[in-house]
């Protein structure tokens, strides 16, 4: 007995080895421990004695042994009870002079015991946050950031903590709103926006933060507020598709693998982990959509938001943002504007001293200006605006990308808000579709086709065009009065009611065609169960819904006025009463079926379908099908505005060198040929076999060629009839499979 | 054909051998690799460039920092001789002055190499005591930290550092902050009377954990030096105090001189910390042998009982520390109230 411990008591002093062996049997080793934890607390006393100017030697004692005892501190919770104590105290006074290894160590120590549960996230999060904000260091900085945010990204893996994100929230907003003018709330910024990145926060309080980050007094946090609302959604989606995008884990492959190899634990092991994992993502696939919403979506009162921002970033004029800070923060109102359809009056006559070609990015303010339009804004407050920008961007004196501009300027904002032009103004303007410029003619000429659809009378009748000026006769062209709204209904349901009908008749036919047959009936039968299936499976999400409002407001009035007026001739004879019964059926669908989850897919589907068709048949250019593609969600860009500025796509310098790419160097006067022998030599490469024959020795091809000669014609016959089969099959030995 | 040709050549030109010619330099192996390099300056470590001989303070300044941080610890005992020849001499060479000297030195208490720590402690027997006394706390952590190292043989020559200490300063030692309860602590660790680890693993029954202890005990002659130190020092824990010369002086002393003392008003931690119980100090003796009766004389009564049958160097040992507790703790009374408990 007494042999056996001595032979346990030979230790080398090594404090990994003793960790290891308290893993093992902590309850053996709990004298050892208690030495160990003594030894710390000599150490730490002696650090704390004098923590600056502690030796090397000390700071590396005490470095091991805290590694040590945090290891394995969760066997002995009784002894080891001050040990997180201490360590807090000793990282929030002392981060800024600790050795920079051992600040380290301290901050991984406290995670581990978080790992081990002896201290919880809420604890950990608000002692890293204060250093996080405070600490000079910008290691200690990432250091920090990166332990804050994996530790609440590992808090939410499982469920939600809602309790845990409450407290750091609150945290995070009484920082932003307890000192505006300090730099510090740029963390809460950053943390929120990562968070909100990899949808772990998703609630409207984190939008909250970013709120109260807009509105700060220091640039840095307003900036890292505005974009977020301006980018924060568009990542978050990224980040997403990156996700679902991850490797699909071949289920089959490993299973064949397990077959063939030695079976192992780890093999084994591996199998299980694929199965789990195929099992996961099968049921991430199956998971209904979480309802995410946009930031912008989620803010609480945007419409003193949006007053607040403009009030105090660009109306102010003590307020300094440089220009481009104030672009974006100008980009975020108008976006708030214009989404959230809000009435910020003042916001239009500010815009008027921005609009002037000289101004710097110009095309940024005249994007932002008619992202802020919409059809509830008071024509009178944009008139002049269109007139300035009429004035001095369109002119004959003016650059022609200049002018191109202006007048897709004008066009966007008309786009929005139609009865903000004149009737001169508007007969001026499209007659620069003569332009000899193409950016010129092709945004007066898309002015014309717009007004066409919203006001074709503010148009000279020559200008109008076949569709409209029918479309006016008939009466079925209406321009909008301010503040009138088209009457409501859910845009694409013709489209459903006509595919469910043309389902109907297939299936008919198709049983008449079977006549008795039970396959078929049968079949159906399942078919009809399964879409069931499917529809009430899914009835309990409510995942459609969303893409229906959103597409509402997507509808836009002309497209519709077009498909209508596409078939004129028809449109003609049917009569009023006709076109009322036909709204009639369709909106009964609506009215008298419930539209399973799986109609609402269909619906969008057809949709999507009829916009392609619109784009693909009637205007093909890729102009307009970004146009048709783009989102009232998404903003307006200043390249947008700039686009046929842009139609000559490259400069000179760029086609030239897309044309030299791939060709060999000139520099040296070589022979094509030449060249790409000395390439390929270069790159280890063999001759083709036309050199090799060019190459070959002439005496060992001339008793071949006199051979030849001396051939009669069925060998001929033969040899040349050899040489098109051997073409066909492709050779010698032939491709297999042809 | 052609091609082919060259290629045989080319590989053959590998094996050749090549030919040397008188007056032309080897040509160069394929692999070489070219290894000189340029500098404007070039920078020699821990030499002294000058042509004077270097000044006695430098010299010992340079041997200090040597000392407490070369990293060849031949180097650093040779290093501690030099500054132990130095604090010798008569009279001694000390430019920096004590208390600096500690505090470079003391981390080197549970250096690795024992030459280095038993020049280091020729060294501390070099030293002044008066010069000591103020940095007893200090040098007391060191000899904790020490006392609970993993290594035995760095725990037996600490135990030769707090003998020291003992000798000098024993007063301080036993008074200063922690200088009582945490080294009562650390001696507990390093015999294993501990009271305290039964509960802590949660075996709570009337076995014990089989003990496989890194050294604590050992027997034989390490744990009798652990006792006799032990021994030496509750003996200067419990000494009487001494009586105080009557001086009419005293009063007035107390009131308009300037304290002759470092840190007089130590007692009430102004400055440091909130102290628990076991950093706190216990400037007399009642307190002290308050304090270890309610702490610590349980275990290491049962501890003694153990020693005490063992005979041989350890139950000597024991034995006269059996008579210092007697001796100390005689004539306390113990408080009532937590006899009653």
């Amino acid at each position: 007995m007494k042999r056996k411990v001595a032979a346990l008591e030979k230790v080398d002093a090594d404090l990994v080895s003793l960790q290891y062996k308290i893993r093992r049997d902590p309850k053996s080793y709990a004298q050892e421990f208690y030495d160990q934890y003594l030894a710390y607390d000599a150490q730490k006393q002696i650090f704390l004695s004098a923590p600056t100017t502690a030796s090397a030697e000390d700071v590396k004692n005490f470095h091991d042994l805290v590694d040590m005892i945090a290891h394995v501190a969760d066997c002995y919770p009784e002894m080891s009870g001050q040990f997180a104590e201490d360590l807090k105290a000793l990282i929030t006074q002392h981060h800024a002079t600790l050795d920079p290894e051992l600040r380290e160590k301290v901050v991984g120590s406290l995670a581990l015991i978080k790992r081990k549960e002896i201290i919880d996230s809420t604890s950990l999060l608000t002692t890293l946050f204060p250093i996080l904000v405070s600490t000079p260091s910008k290691t200690l900085r990432a250091l920090l950031f990166q332990r804050i945010l994996s530790d609440l990204r590992e808090a939410n893996s499982k469920s939600i903590n809602h309790r845990l994100n409450r407290t750091i929230q609150t945290v995070l907003h009484n920082l932003v709103t307890s000192d505006k003018t300090s730099a510090k709330a740029i963390w809460a910024v950053k943390l929120t926006r990562e968070l909100w990145k990899r949808q772990i926060w998703t609630d409207a309080k984190p939008v909250d933060v970013m709120k109260e980050a807009c509105l700060a007094d220091n640039e840095k946090v307003v900036v890292g507020g505005v974009r977020f609302f301006l980018g924060g959604d568009k990542e978050r989606e990224e980040l997403e598709d990156d996700e679902s995008d991850a490797e699909a884990v071949d289920l089959k492959k490993v299973a064949h693998q397990v077959g063939i190899n030695k079976k192992s634990k780890k093999r084994e092991k591996a199998y299980k982990k694929a199965v789990e994992k195929v099992h996961r993502q099968e049921k991430k696939k199956n998971a209904p959509h979480p309802l995410n919403f946009s930031a912008l979506h989620l803010l609480h009162d945007p419409q003193g938001f949006a007053e607040q921002l403009f009030q105090k970033h660009l109306q102010n004029t003590k307020a300094k943002l440089t220009l481009e800070h104030k672009l974006l923060v100008l980009q975020l109102v108008t976006r708030l504007v214009g989404l959230h359809k809000l009435t910020v009056i003042s916001l239009y006559s500010w815009f008027t001293k921005y609009l002037t070609p000289k101004q710097a990015n110009v095309t940024s303010f005249l994007a932002s200006l008619a992202q802020g339009t919409h059809n509830l804004v008071p024509p009178d407050a944009l008139e002049p605006l269109i007139v300035k920008i009429a004035n001095e961007f369109v002119s004959e004196a003016a650059a022609s990308e200049v002018a191109a501009a202006g007048i897709n300027a004008i066009r966007e904002i008309c786009v929005r808000q139609p009865l903000a032009m004149n009737e001169t103004l508007l007969q001026d303007l499209v007659q620069y579709r003569k332009s000899k410029d193409k950016g010129v003619m092709m945004a007066a000429k898309g002015l014309l086709s717009l007004y066409r659809e919203v006001g074709a009378d503010l148009l000279k009748k020559r200008d109008r065009g076949k569709d409209a000026t029918i479309g006016l006769r008939t009466g079925e062209l209406k321009n909008r009065k301010f503040g009138e709204e088209e009457v409501g209904g859910i845009e694409g349901l013709e489209l459903l009611a006509k595919w469910k009908e043309e389902e109907k008749k297939r299936k008919r036919e198709a049983k008449e065609a079977n006549g008795e047959g039970k396959e078929g009936e049968d079949s159906e039968e399942e078919e009809e169960d399964d879409e069931w299936e499917v529809a009430s499976l899914e009835s309990g999400d409510s995942g459609g819904w969303i893409n229906v409002s959103d597409d509402e407001d997507q509808a836009p009035p002309l497209k519709k006025a077009r498909t209508d007026s596409e078939a004129p001739a028809l449109v003609e004879e049917k009569t009023e009463e006709d076109r009322e019964a036909e709204l009639k059926r369709i909106t009964e669908l609506a009215t008298t079926a419930i539209l399973t989850p799986a109609d609402l897919a269909k619906l969008q589907e057809l949709r999507l379908q009829a916009k392609l068709d619109q784009a693909m048949g009637n205007r093909s250019n890729k102009h307009s099908k970004a146009l048709a593609a783009r989102h009232t969600d998404d903003g307006l860009t200043a390249e947008q505005i700039e686009l046929p500025a842009k139609l000559r796509k490259s400069t000179k310098e760029e086609r030239i060198a897309m044309a030299k790419e791939g060709k060999p160097e000139r520099g040296e006067h070589k022979s094509t040929q030449a060249i790409r022998r000395s390439k390929k030599d270069a790159e280890g490469k063999s001759t083709t076999n036309k050199e090799k024959a060019r190459k070959k020795n002439f005496l060992m091809t001339i008793g071949k060629a006199k051979a030849k000669n001396k051939r009669s014609l069925v060998e001929t016959r033969r040899v040349l009839k050899g040489h098109i089969e051997r073409s066909k099959r492709g050779g010698k030995r032939g491709n297999i499979g042809c | 054909m052609g091609s082919s040709n060259r290629k045989k050549n080319e590989k053959a030109k590998d094996f050749k051998k090549a030919k040397l010619r008188v007056g032309k330099a080897k040509p160069q192996a394929s692999n070489f690799t070219d290894t000189s390099f340029k500098s404007k300056a070039i920078v020699v470590n821990q030499q002294s460039l000058s042509g004077t001989a270097p000044d006695p303070v430098e010299q010992f300044k340079h041997n200090l920092s040597l000392a407490s941080s070369s990293r060849s610890d031949s180097q650093r005992k040779d290093a501690l001789a030099y500054l132990t020849s130095q604090l010798s001499a008569k009279p001694p060479n000390n430019p920096v002055g004590t208390s600096a000297i500690l505090t470079k030195l003391l981390p080197l208490v549970s250096d690795s190499y024992t030459s280095v720590r038993g020049q280091l402690l020729k060294l501390f027997r070099a030293l002044p005591p008066a010069e000591v006394c103020p940095d007893v706390e200090k040098a007391l952590m060191y000899v904790r930290a020490g006392m609970t190292h993993l290594s035995p043989e760095i725990r037996t020559d600490t135990l030769n550092v707090l003998e020291w200490l003992l000798d000098i300063a024993g007063d301080e030692v036993v008074s200063c902050p922690g200088g009582w309860m945490k080294t009562l602590n650390s001696f507990s660790a390093m015999l294993g009377w501990n009271p305290s680890i039964g509960n802590a693993t949660g075996s709570k029954g009337w076995t014990t954990a089989s003990k496989a202890t890194l050294g604590a005990t050992k027997g034989g002659n390490a744990q009798a030096r652990q006792i006799q130190i032990l021994a030496r020092f509750l003996q200067t824990g419990f000494k009487p105090d001494s009586q105080l010369v009557h001086n009419p002086q005293a009063f007035w002393d107390s009131i308009y001189r300037v304290p002759r003392r470092p840190n007089p008003f130590a007692y009430l931690n102004l400055f440091g910390p909130a102290r628990d119980e076991e950093g706190e100090m216990y400037p007399d003796r009642e307190s002290r042998q308050r304090v270890f009766f309610s702490r610590w004389n349980k275990a290491i009564t049962k501890g003694l009982e153990e020693a005490k049958k063992e005979g041989g160097a350890v139950g000597r040992a024991a034995a006269t520390l059996d008579q210092t507790l007697k001796e100390g703790m005689g004539d306390y009374k113990g408080e009532p109230e937590a006899r009653a408990v």
